[in-house]
Parts: structure tokens; sequence; C-alpha cells
């Protein structure tokens, strides 16, 4: 029997990396995925990989908006959500005496207010008994220089995990974080702006302070977030699962 | 095909419980298990309810000589071994003004130095793609009237993982600590009391105690390699307790 036969589940930043591995691991739990992303190109060719049970909306979750046709695509095709996985993130590298306020404000736009209402606006839909999973991240807890305000906004994630679990509780959904440490994904390189050899050396030097000694693959977060996601967790809820190696956790 | 096929697991505090439940979900997942624990009846009647892929071991993990027999078995019958839930442990209600050493030493032995033991026991035989599995507790995040010394153990056990993690670097095996808040075992339910388990059920978010079984399948996963990237986590499976 598999471990999420019939389920329904949203997946945002589904286009590549983690969302990716996740919405293919659900998919051979035996659910049936929405993934969102903001690039219609990579969304296709994820959905191809996928290659079953998937449905693409593009959308930016920083928009409130696209999340309404996000999920107007849901009720339509599926009538309610039994998984959420609010993935979606971004984060630019930026020392405090450099950062502007649009890497400011795109790293709280994209991570906090989009994963907020991302889950705020699934509620109508969401089915009692569902779970939530909220990408925080492993910075949630460190300090790493030039990550502040992306680290800062992974702990909102995480203390919105805390808040849930009581408003949510009566619903019988459980509300979880999951806290990846460095991953093997194209974000470190296409995204924070660092060059390839920058991001190169940036995971050499992660891995070195890693007690597993590597960085971790997208199937193995895939693997933890279908263990939140699935009945197995059905007593975990307000947790910050580390996924991470060891790297925050010694 | 289960997600533990072949693999060789030892479990103490295996007889009943927590421990109990986890040897029928590894068994369940393909797993050959030990399980190690103080009472004979009980072990007897785990073994058979558990069927032919469960032995039982006699001993106390306090005791060294127990635990180097235990490791005996393991390596006679199986040579090998991959996963190890020190799951073993004690704990009584005593306030500060009222603690004896008597109740300390006690604690201690079992919690602590019986994991501590348990596990460096273990290790000659543990091979690349093991893993540890250490029974924590909400208790050890939190603080609970007439806990200090099991708390204090429990903490002492979830910071075990943090270094043996940094320790069995480069070996392949991880370690994490499962804490579990209130749980429905039958030890629980009879010292409880139904009072007591409605006071434990209203306290969790989740607003029940956890069945014993939904302990056990996150021990499956910390013992699968659906959790290759996790080591030196603790793994809360507390209905939110102690997440708030």
């Amino acid at each position: 029997m598999k471990k999420l036969e019939g389920k329904i589940a949203v997946i945002t930043g589904g286009s590549s990396g983690i969302g990716l591995a996740t919405a293919k691991r659900f998919v051979e739990e035996g659910a049936h995925v929405v993934i969102t992303g903001r690039r219609e190109k990579e969304l296709k060719e994820a959905a191809a990989l996928i290659e079953r049970n998937v449905t693409t909306v593009v959308g930016d979750v920083s928009r409130l908006e696209d999340l309404d046709r996000l999920y107007a695509v849901v009720k339509e095709k599926y009538g309610h959500i039994d998984i959420l996985f609010a993935n979606a993130g971004a984060g630019t590298i930026a020392p405090l005496a450099m950062a502007t306020e649009a890497h400011f404000d795109q790293t709280f736009d994209v991570n906090v207010k989009g994963l907020f209402f991302t889950v705020q606006k699934a509620l109508p839909l969401f089915k009692d008994g569902g779970s939530i999973i909220l990408t925080s991240s492993v910075s949630n807890v460190l300090g790493l220089p030039g990550f502040s305000a992306y680290a800062a906004s992974k702990a909102a994630v995480r203390n919105f995990a805390r808040a849930w679990t009581m408003e949510l509780k009566d619903r019988k959904i459980r509300v979880n974080c999951v806290s990846p440490g460095p991953i093997d994904t194209p974000a470190l390189a296409t995204t924070t702006g660092l060059t390839a050899e920058q991001a190169k050396q940036a995971a050499a030097q992660f891995a070195s302070q890693i007690p597993m000694g590597r960085s971790g693959k997208p199937e193995e977060i895939a693997a933890a977030v279908t263990f939140l996601a699935s009945d197995e967790s059905s007593f975990i809820t307000g947790v910050d699962l580390a996924v991470d190696g060891g790297m925050a956790q010694v | 095909m289960g997600k533990l096929d072949g693999k060789v697991a030892v479990i103490t505090g295996g007889a009943t419980g927590i421990g109990r439940a986890a040897a029928k979900r590894f068994i369940d997942e393909g797993a050959f298990v030990f399980i190690f624990g103080r009472r004979q009846e009980a072990l007897d009647a785990a073994v058979a309810a558990l069927g032919p892929n469960a032995r039982a071991v006699k001993g106390s993990v306090s005791d060294e000589t127990d635990l180097d027999r235990l490791y005996a078995a393991v390596k006679a019958e199986r040579r090998t071994l991959d996963i190890v839930f020190a799951n073993a442990g004690a704990g009584s209600q005593i306030r500060l003004g009222k603690i004896t050493a008597e109740h300390i030493d006690e604690t201690f032995d079992t919690n602590v130095k019986g994991t501590i033991f348990t596990v460096q026991k273990a290790l000659p035989l543990m091979r690349e793609g093991g893993s540890i599995i250490l029974t924590g507790s909400s208790a050890g995040t939190t603080g609970a009237p007439a806990m200090s010394a099991y708390s204090a153990s429990k903490a002492a056990v979830r910071n075990l993982a943090r270094t043996w993690a940094e320790d069995l670097k480069g070996s392949g095996i991880r370690v994490n600590v499962l804490s579990p808040g209130a749980t429905a075992t039958e030890l629980a339910k009879e010292a409880l009391g139904e009072e007591g388990q409605k006071v434990f059920a209203a306290m969790t978010p989740l607003q029940r105690m956890a069945d014993p079984a939904e302990i056990a399948a996150v021990a499956a996963f910390l013992a699968s390699s659906d959790s290759s990237f996790m080591t030196a986590s603790e793994v809360a499976v507390d209905g939110g307790l102690a997440q708030l």
C-alpha cells in the first residue's frame, strides 16, 4: 500500500530542486500533485519529468492574485487539498552593510508573506486531518554571514508552524517545518547571485561544516517531506525537522 | 518489499511499550530483531507474538556483562548489526527537596550510562549505512514538577547524539534522537490512570496521547534510508507538546 494513495497535494516552488523531487516522490506514493512556479518553461519540463498525475499553474507566491488562481484551479480540478508543501523560497546573499531594500523586500515577500498567504488561501479547500509542511532552513538557527535576511525569514517560517499548530488543531491539520541543510540544487548557482565558481566554493565550504561530510540530495529532503505528509508522522505537529546532515545540530 | 528488508536490529526495552511496538514495525518492514529487557516473562510473551524474526536476550542496560551477552548473541546468529534502538529507560517522580542519591543513580544508570554502553558495545558489529536511534523525551526540553532526574537524563541523551554524530563522522553510521511525548503504553496507562491520561491529552496540542505504533512509525523512518541525510537531529513525536 502506497503512503499517499489518492491524496491531493499542492507544492509551491515545484519546478526544480526540492519541490520537484518531492512532487516526483508524492506521485510515486500515489498522490496527485499541483505544482506551481514562476517560470512556465521550467514548470512544463518538471511536469514532463513527473510524467503523470501532475497539474501545473504558473504563478508567484508573493502575488496574492496568483495564489487565488492556483487554488481556483485546485478547486475546479479536485475540490479539496490533503497536503500542502509551502516550499517556494528566495534568497540572495547580501552582507548587512551592502544589502538593499529590494533585497530585503524580495526575501520577505516570497519567504514570509508569500508562504503566509499560500497557507491562508489553502485553508478553505483543506481537508480536516491533512498535513501542511513549510520549508524553513537550517539557517533558521545559524548565524551565516551574508544570509541575515534569509535566515530571519526562515526563522519566521519556523514560528508560523508553532502558531498554526494551535490554530488548526481543532481541524486535526498538522503543521510542521522541514529544515534542509545545504542541498545540491540549481538554486545555489542560479538564484543567490554567486558565480558558478563561487557557488562551487560555497558548497565545498558547507560540506566541511557538516558532520556527514557532504551536502544533501533533493531526494533526501523529499523522503522526509513524504514522511511528514503521510500518516507515518500522525503524532508529529509543530516541529522543525532538520534534514541537514547534522549541520545545525551539533 | 519492506523498507528494512534484510536489516538486523537491536531494541533495548523491547519487550513492552514503545520498544515492543517498534519491534513489530521493524519486523513488518523486513528486519530481524533482537529485543533486550529485564523480565523473562515479558520477553517470552513478546517473542511469541513477534514470530520467527524475533529473538530475546534477558538483561539490563546498566550491566555491561548483560550487554556483552546481547551483542555476543547478535554476532553468533547474524554477524552484523544495522540498527540500534537504544530505548530502555527508567523514571520515577521525586520533587527537589526529597531527591536521594539512589534515585539519581538509578535514573542515570539506565538512561545515560546504559545508553552510552548500549551504543559503544554495538559499534564493532555495525556497518556503513547503520542507524542508531536514542529514545529521548519531551521532558528533555521542558520543565515538569518532580521530574528533575528524568528530564536531565533525557537532555543528556539528546546531547549524546550531537557528540556521536561527530565521533561517527566518516563511518556512514547516523545517530538521531526520537523524543516521544505522552504515549499510551500499558505501563503509562496503568501509572497515570484515567484521570492522568486525560490531563496529558489536554496538555497536548493534538488533544490525545500517542499510540505506541505512532512512535514506532517514526523509529522506522529514522532506521530506514528515508532519513539518509539526518544525523544528530531530534525528532519530537509529542503531538506538539514541547514544540510551542
